[in-house]
């Protein structure tokens, strides 16, 4: 299978900062690929300079087959949407589409005005006075009519309602599987990222955690909840990516480097959403929490999370 | 590219047409008005006992005089409202972002964009100046120096440069800050220092001047409107005299270097015609004149359309390297 996306020690410093450290993944052709981390981990970053919009400090990247870079070429085939859901306030939707039929060879308009057209969305009135929401759509309905071979959408459906989440979700699934295109998103909300994606790239602290396969990711973790008691023996031979005592019981998130055989724990599978919150949380130094005795900062004890759309993580929600 | 530039700033050009069409009107119609002022002026001259400079005699209405003067902004206005935002405004609302991530390169994108901006300027300072020096002309003939700061700069080509320039100094502001507030102060500051530096200080060097010595008795005008640098009265030596404000003068030489023959020239009863030996002394005084001869007023006017050209040229430059290596 050839890569959509491949990167070598890619990394961006400004000034001070690094961004995004010695960054290499690689993402295949035709899925859907969740670019996960906490706010600050590197994800725009790292979309930014896949788009070629940056420069890489060091390392490089190769999307499409070729180095990001200014050509006509290698941008007809980018699909880039920031977060910022950048759209000239004072034209309308219907200009944006001609413009769009303008800028590039390839464009599909009628894709466009149709779909505004079933959400309801005025074509000419100017983008700047339609709701954020409606902007986002917009914007989200412009970048699939340029007909990209690679889609990089930074918190697409941020703005969108849990309806039109779905809707917009849905719509990239189809787009997918029709062939010819790959998709990386970065969001917060895990639980609609483990509805459409099958491939998984997650940033912490400017670094990647893990990437792969979501499938293969999750089978490679397991979660042992035992007696609290001493660990050390699990931590000889497994690596250990989140430990959680209460008084009555320890649960360790483990990855797995072969069978558990220590028959007072109880291994049950992990969950996307527990595992991306084990990385995000292994990241952050533990603050000690008397009351809890959690061993972790960031969803300490992982309460249960009954509709899916109040699975958020960071705090962009 | 083009179509959406047209449609971005469609608003922004009809703007400018449509103060152009106004101006053009009022100058249109107060130029006939000028015209006739001018030739009954000089007929008036004429009958009388002929007069060559009719002076500070203020031609046309008053307020589109005003106008017509105040012409030597309006180059600034096209760099403040059209070259400042083109970047600046695009950078602040994000929308860099949506048309760098269509199919068309930063490189096509600012060509498109700056060509149409610089091509809106040339018209916009062409025909303002081309306005202004019609309704000037009869001004002119009245041969005042016409290399004037508020005379030479609207009229001929440099306005077009000076236009240029200004939409330049705009887009290259608004690139480097990314801010359209600042971009406007910025060029504001920059077009009036760049303007003032090279008015005062470098156009009377475009061409060596020309310096002519001449008799004090017999005196020397050159041709046309020419542009006066410097004069004075060398005595009989060849040595340059002071020229005092508050001293009686005699055929130019200040009364304290008079010869001594001509003192009686000085006297309670002057006669009417001077001592031959006054005569005899003064052809022994003679003065200078350091001048840009008025021929030049086109070698001029190109040679400071050029200079603006150039900076134009730099700033275009500096903009287009700053956006390509730059990170959007």
């Amino acid at each position: 299978m050839t890569a959509a996306i491949q990167t070598s020690g890619l990394t961006k410093r400004y000034r001070k900062v690094t961004a995004l450290n010695d960054c290499t993944i690689s993402i295949p052709e035709g899925r859907i690929s969740a670019l996960i981390g906490p706010n600050g981990a590197g994800k725009t970053t790292l979309l930014r300079l896949l788009a070629g919009l940056s420069r890489p400090s060091a390392g490089q990247a190769t999307v499409n087959g070729s180095r990001p870079r200014q050509d006509p070429a290698f941008l007809a085939d980018i699909g880039y949407l920031g977060q910022e859901i950048p759209l000239y306030r004072r034209l309308s939707a219907e200009d944006h589409i001609q413009a769009g039929a303008h800028l590039n060879p390839r464009w599909d308009s009628a894709l466009v005005r149709e779909r505004l057209a079933g959400l309801k969305i005025p074509l000419g009135r100017a983008v700047g006075k339609l709701s954020g929401g409606q902007r986002a759509q917009v914007a989200l309905a412009l970048v699939l009519a340029k007909q990209p071979r690679l889609l990089l959408l930074d918190e697409p459906v941020a703005a969108l309602d849990p309806l039109a989440r779905r809707n917009f979700l849905g719509v990239l699934v189809d787009a997918v599987a029709m062939g010819n295109l790959t998709v990386l998103l970065s969001s917060h909300l895990i639980a609609d990222l483990e509805r459409v994606c099958d491939h998984l790239v997650m940033l912490a602290s400017s670094r990647v955690q893990l990437c792969g396969d979501i499938e293969d990711l999750l089978a490679e973790h397991v979660i042992l909840t035992g007696p609290s008691k001493d660990i050390t023996a699990i931590e000889r031979s497994q690596r250990v990516v989140q430990v959680t005592r209460t008084l009555r019981q320890t649960t360790l998130l483990v990855r797995l480097n072969g069978p558990v055989i220590d028959p007072a724990f109880q291994t049950s599978e992990v969950s996307l959403e527990e595992l991306a919150l084990a990385y995000l949380g292994e990241e952050v130094p533990p603050t000690p929490a008397p009351a809890r005795l959690s061993a972790v900062a960031s969803g300490g004890t992982t309460p249960p999370y009954p509709h899916e759309h109040s699975a958020v993580f960071g705090d962009n929600q | 590219m083009t179509w959406l530039v047209w449609r971005q700033h469609r608003v922004q050009y009809l703007i400018g047409a449509a103060l152009l069409a106004a101006f053009a009107v009022m100058i249109v119609v107060t130029g006939e008005q000028v015209s006739n002022q001018f030739h009954a002026a000089q007929a008036g001259c004429a009958a009388g006992h002929g007069c060559r400079h009719l002076g500070g005699l203020f031609m046309g209405s008053k307020v589109v005089g005003f106008l017509v003067i105040a012409t030597l902004g309006t180059p600034v206005l096209v760099g403040l409202f059209w070259g400042a935002p083109l970047v600046a405004a695009e950078a602040e609302a994000g929308t860099t972002q949506f048309a760098w991530m269509q199919s068309v390169t930063r490189k096509r994108w600012l060509a498109v964009k700056i060509g149409w901006m610089l091509l809106a300027a040339t018209i916009w300072g062409g025909v303002i100046s081309a306005l202004v020096t019609w309704w000037v002309s009869p001004t002119n003939a009245e041969q005042l120096n016409q290399f004037d700061p508020g005379r030479f700069d609207i009229v001929g080509i440099v306005p077009v440069g000076y236009s240029l320039f200004a939409v330049a100094l705009g887009v290259t502001a608004g690139a480097l800050l990314r801010r359209t507030l600042p971009a406007l102060a910025v060029t504001l500051a920059g077009f009036i220092v760049a303007r003032v530096v090279i008015t005062l200080w470098l156009r009377s060097h475009y061409m060596s001047p020309v310096t002519v010595i001449y008799n004090v008795l017999g005196g020397f005008t050159p041709r046309g409107a020419y542009w006066q640098l410097a004069s004075g009265v060398l005595g009989p030596n060849g040595q340059p005299l002071a020229q005092p404000n508050n001293t009686p003068y005699f055929d130019g030489v200040p009364q304290t270097y008079l010869p001594g023959a001509c003192s009686v020239m000085n006297g309670p009863n002057p006669p009417n015609n001077p001592p031959s030996a006054c005569v005899q002394a003064l052809s022994h005084y003679h003065a200078y004149l350091t001048y840009q001869p008025a021929d030049r007023f086109w070698t001029f006017q190109g040679i400071e359309t050029g200079i603006f050209l150039v900076l134009a040229a730099t700033l275009i430059m500096v903009t287009a390297v700053t956006l390509l290596r730059r990170d959007a």
